[in-house]
């Protein structure tokens, strides 16, 4: 088993791969044991002879061989601790950023900053933020990736990862001494001792390893420079499409076929008899409408009543679906329209809705567009469903344009204070 | 630590008689407590105020006793090695579970009283029409019958484990290992039901209009921290009688402590899955539930909760150190178990609907105190006879020399 006993040290270094001779230094002690009860004995015994620059190996995890070496416990789990907080403060901040300062956009009538909606990122960069440094953390506590050590240059330690254990002890421990140490591994029940050199300069990587992390390196380009070409060069394609969402469904709209799936082969059914649809009762065209025959209304309809709480609700229904792009001022400037402009988007801006033409429109015309749309802009009927709700939106925005250009004598006597004191 | 030199089981003093008398104790200061409640709820008037102090203590010592028996189960389905030394005092406390099948008795008797969907008066008009629409599920005898089910499901489980377990003491059968192996799995899986049901029908019909599957879950994860809590207890209780002075180490306090921390994560977890849920929802027949835990006082006993029974445990239990001093995890399982208490007040007492005259106010009785005294002196008396009648430790079984060898690295 143990038969290169010690020779290996002078042909160590690779004669085929150098032409001239490198001259080698002492690296260290290797010490052979046969099983891991001795190992533990005698790491004990280097620990107690004061020995710190030294090492056990062993093909698996020995139970108490950490005490045995006198290895201190580990401040990893510190280290995991601060980065897991870490973790939780970038999950707070970040979300803060970008959902009450960067970009505030009303999700669910809840705050911008909204902490129960925040909490399941926050927990899952803890999460993250802890587990990654916990891997990385240990790798650099225990030194590692180490790619060469001259250990490898002894024959006998290939058997390290299969039936052996091993003590190294290293020449740069202040206590080292050749034959001291040599015979303290002896005494501690070494089954062998060898000496390890090593060369005396570090040896330039293989050409190859070299290229192929050049090579490696400028494949991984390619995908960047991708993305930085599709998102900056215009084009003249439908851009790729990686998940086929309902943007591609199946269905019959446009198709001109009949549908296979009724007797009648119309896709689109209608009405069961005897049955009103959701928001297509027309009892009263004036509220549902907004208009008489094809007058629109120039006053709101009888039975909605303007008070604070109708304008409250506008105004909370008018933030949620129409400032986006009229702005919550309602000149124009809402987020989406910021970002169009800045994208340079060609589109058809919303209507600042101080301008002259909307001003005078009468009320019945702003509540058809609430509930229609109108030229480019969508329908919001849906979203807003209930007469009330649309009405409290027409309302809002006759508040908001009126706040425009209002007189002083149109202020509260109560709040004159708050506008005088104001620079 | 030196377990280099193997430790004789049968040297160590396991069999602790003294329990039998602290049993009496407990048990004569319990019923003298419960008989000065129910004076003091007859006297005032206000029997329905003492059943519902009564069913927080109730439904506390059962959520003990439960993960005491899901501890039992969860050791055995995994064969672990480290808990054998533990694993007995977890199968004493399970003993407390056919008494709580009698303690039902009253609760069920008197349950119109204060199960809302039972009696239409104690509802408020909006609830009552959806809950005719459960009244397949919700009516008094499949109600009652299925509360005796699951508790006949619980002893014949913690009888099952107990009985083989200590038949293993005398004959040290290895083949008795296996079947409580593959019984567990089983064991395991009725318990998940029973108990989520359980606590359906115990806690959640009390606010028969609110939805939520995640309940059983959130008494399930409360019921393992606190029965964590309650197990270093014991084990410190044996311990300081001069009992397997050797054969419990601070590496089992060490191993109790991390479940206790992993269970107080768990159920914060749990807790808040389901209160995000129905917050972002924003549904009125859910948030109703909360609105009654988040008006005046109970408010702040939520916050109270949340810091209670998550945030100050978690950076206590955190790190290493506390989990292996025993004096500061006794005080921290000591906490965890009030909070456990407290945890049970907070589903059962606030009032069904928030917009009621009382809600918003916590309604702090004597009774719960008397209660809880009462139902703990019989939780004690039915753990300790157990614990007085047998060995402390598994002798026998086959993993103990593991569990005398662990240690955490
Ligand atoms: C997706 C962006 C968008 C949203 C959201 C939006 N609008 Fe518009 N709105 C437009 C655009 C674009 C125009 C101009 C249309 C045109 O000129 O073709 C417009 C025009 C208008 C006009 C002027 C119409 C006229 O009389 O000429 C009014 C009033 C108006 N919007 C009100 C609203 C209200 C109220 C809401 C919320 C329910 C809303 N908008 C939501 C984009 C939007």
């Amino acid at each position: 088993m143990s038969s290169t006993t010690g020779t290996m040290t002078a042909t160590s270094a690779h004669p085929k791969t150098h032409a001239k001779p490198v001259s080698m230094v002492l690296h260290g002690l290797l010490a052979e044991f046969d099983d891991d009860h001795k190992l533990v004995a005698a790491c004990k015994k280097v620990r107690d002879a004061g020995y710190t620059d030294w090492d056990a190996h062993s093909p698996f995890p020995v139970h108490g061989i950490d005490r045995a070496m006198g290895i201190s416990m580990t401040k990893l789990p510190i280290f995991i601790f601060f980065c897991g907080a870490l973790g939780t403060a970038t999950g707070v901040i970040m979300q803060w950023w970008m959902n009450a300062v960067d970009y505030p956009f009303l999700i669910s009538g809840k705050p911008f900053w909204s902490l129960p909606a925040n909490i399941p990122v926050i927990f899952e960069l803890t999460i993250l933020f802890s587990a990654l440094s916990a891997v990385i953390g240990m790798f650099a506590f225990n030194g590692l990736p180490r790619h060469y050590n001259p250990l490898f240059r002894s024959e006998r330690f290939k058997r390290a990862t299969d039936d052996r254990f091993f003590i190294s002890v290293l020449a740069s421990d202040p206590r080292f001494n050749l034959n001291s140490t040599r015979s303290l591994l002896e005494s501690a029940g070494a089954a062998a001792v060898e000496r390890v050199d090593d060369t005396s300069e570090s040896e330039a990587p293989p050409r190859l390893f070299i290229w192929a992390h050049a090579i490696l390196l400028c494949l991984a380009l390619i995908p960047i420079a991708m993305i930085y070409r599709a998102r900056n060069a215009p084009i003249d394609y439908p851009r790729l499409h990686v998940i086929f969402d309902m943007d591609n469904q199946e269905k019959y709209a446009g198709k001109q076929a009949a549908n296979p799936a009724f007797v009648d082969g119309r896709a689109m059914r209608l009405p069961v008899a005897g049955t009103v649809a959701r928001g297509m009762l027309r009892q009263d065209p004036a509220l549902t409408d907004g208009r008489v025959g094809d007058r629109w209304l120039t006053v709101f309809p009888a039975n909605v009543t303007i008070d604070d709480a109708l304008l409250k609700r506008g105004q909370n229904r008018y933030e949620i679906f129409c400032a986006p792009c009229h702005g919550f001022d309602g000149s124009g400037n809402g987020r989406v329209t910021d970002v169009a402009r800045e994208r340079g988007l060609g589109w058809v801006e919303p209507k600042n809705l101080h301008d002259e033409d909307v001003r005078l429109r009468p009320v019945g015309h702003l509540y058809n567009t609430v509930k229609n749309g109108i030229r480019t802009m969508p329908p919001y009927g849906d979203q807003i469903s209930g007469e009330s709700d649309r009405w409290a939106v027409v309302a809002y925005i006759k508040a908001l344009q009126r706040s425009q250009r209002a007189a002083p004598g149109d202020v509260p006597t109560e709040k004159k204070d708050e506008l005088n004191n104001r620079k | 630590m030196h377990h280099a030199e193997t430790i004789d089981i049968m040297q160590e003093p396991r069999h602790l008689e003294r329990a039998r008398t602290v049993g009496h104790q407990a048990l004569f200061v319990g019923v003298a407590a419960l008989g000065a409640g129910v004076a003091v709820a007859l006297f005032g008037g206000k029997l329905d105020g003492f059943l519902k102090s009564y069913l927080v203590s109730y439904t506390y010592f059962l959520s003990l006793a439960l993960g005491a028996l899901f501890f039992v189960m969860i050791q055995h389905v995994t064969r672990a090695g480290w808990s054998v030394t533990v694993r007995r005092i977890a199968e004493c406390i399970t003993a407390a579970l056919p008494i709580w099948l009698l303690l039902a008795i009253p609760l069920i008797a008197m349950a119109a009283k204060i199960y809302p969907w039972m009696t239409q008066t104690l509802l408020s008009p909006d609830m009552a029409a959806l809950v005719e629409k459960k009244r397949q599920y919700l009516n008094f005898g499949f109600w009652a019958g299925r509360i005796v089910l699951y508790f006949l499901i619980w002893s014949w489980l913690a009888h099952f484990f107990y009985r083989k377990s200590i038949e293993q003491d005398s004959t040290g059968d290895p083949k008795l290992s296996h079947w409580m192996h593959q019984r567990a799995a089983i064991g395991l899986v009725l318990f998940a039901f029973s108990l989520a049901f359980a606590a359906y029908d115990l806690i959640k019909s009390l606010n028969p209009g609110w939805f939520s599957t995640m309940f059983g879950v959130y008494y399930f994860a409360g019921s393992v921290q606190g029965f964590f809590g309650l197990l270093i207890i014991v084990v410190a209780w044996v311990q300081s009688s001069g009992r397997l002075p050797r054969a419990i180490t601070t590496e089992h306090y060490h191993d109790m402590g991390k479940f206790m921390f992993a269970f107080t994560v768990f159920w914060a977890y749990i807790a808040f899955s389901q209160y995000m849920l129905i917050w972002y929802a924003n549904i009125p027949e859910e948030t109703r539930w909360y609105l009654s835990r988040q008006t005046g006082a109970w408010a702040w006993f939520s916050v109270f909760l949340l810091f209670g029974k998550f945030i100050l445990p978690f950076l206590f239990l955190i790190s290493r150190w506390p989990k292996r001093m025993r004096e500061l995890l006794i005080v921290g399982a000591l906490w965890i178990l009030l909070m456990q208490w407290c945890d049970q007040y907070y589903l059962i007492m606030p009032a069904e609907n928030p917009e009621s005259a009382g809600a918003g106010q916590l309604p702090l009785h004597l009774n719960d105190l008397l209660c809880f005294i009462g139902l703990g002196g019989i939780f004690i008396w039915a753990v300790t006879q157990r614990m007085a009648s047998c060995s402390l430790v598994p002798e026998r079984d086959p993993r103990l020399h593991e569990a005398l060898a662990f240690e955490n690295y």
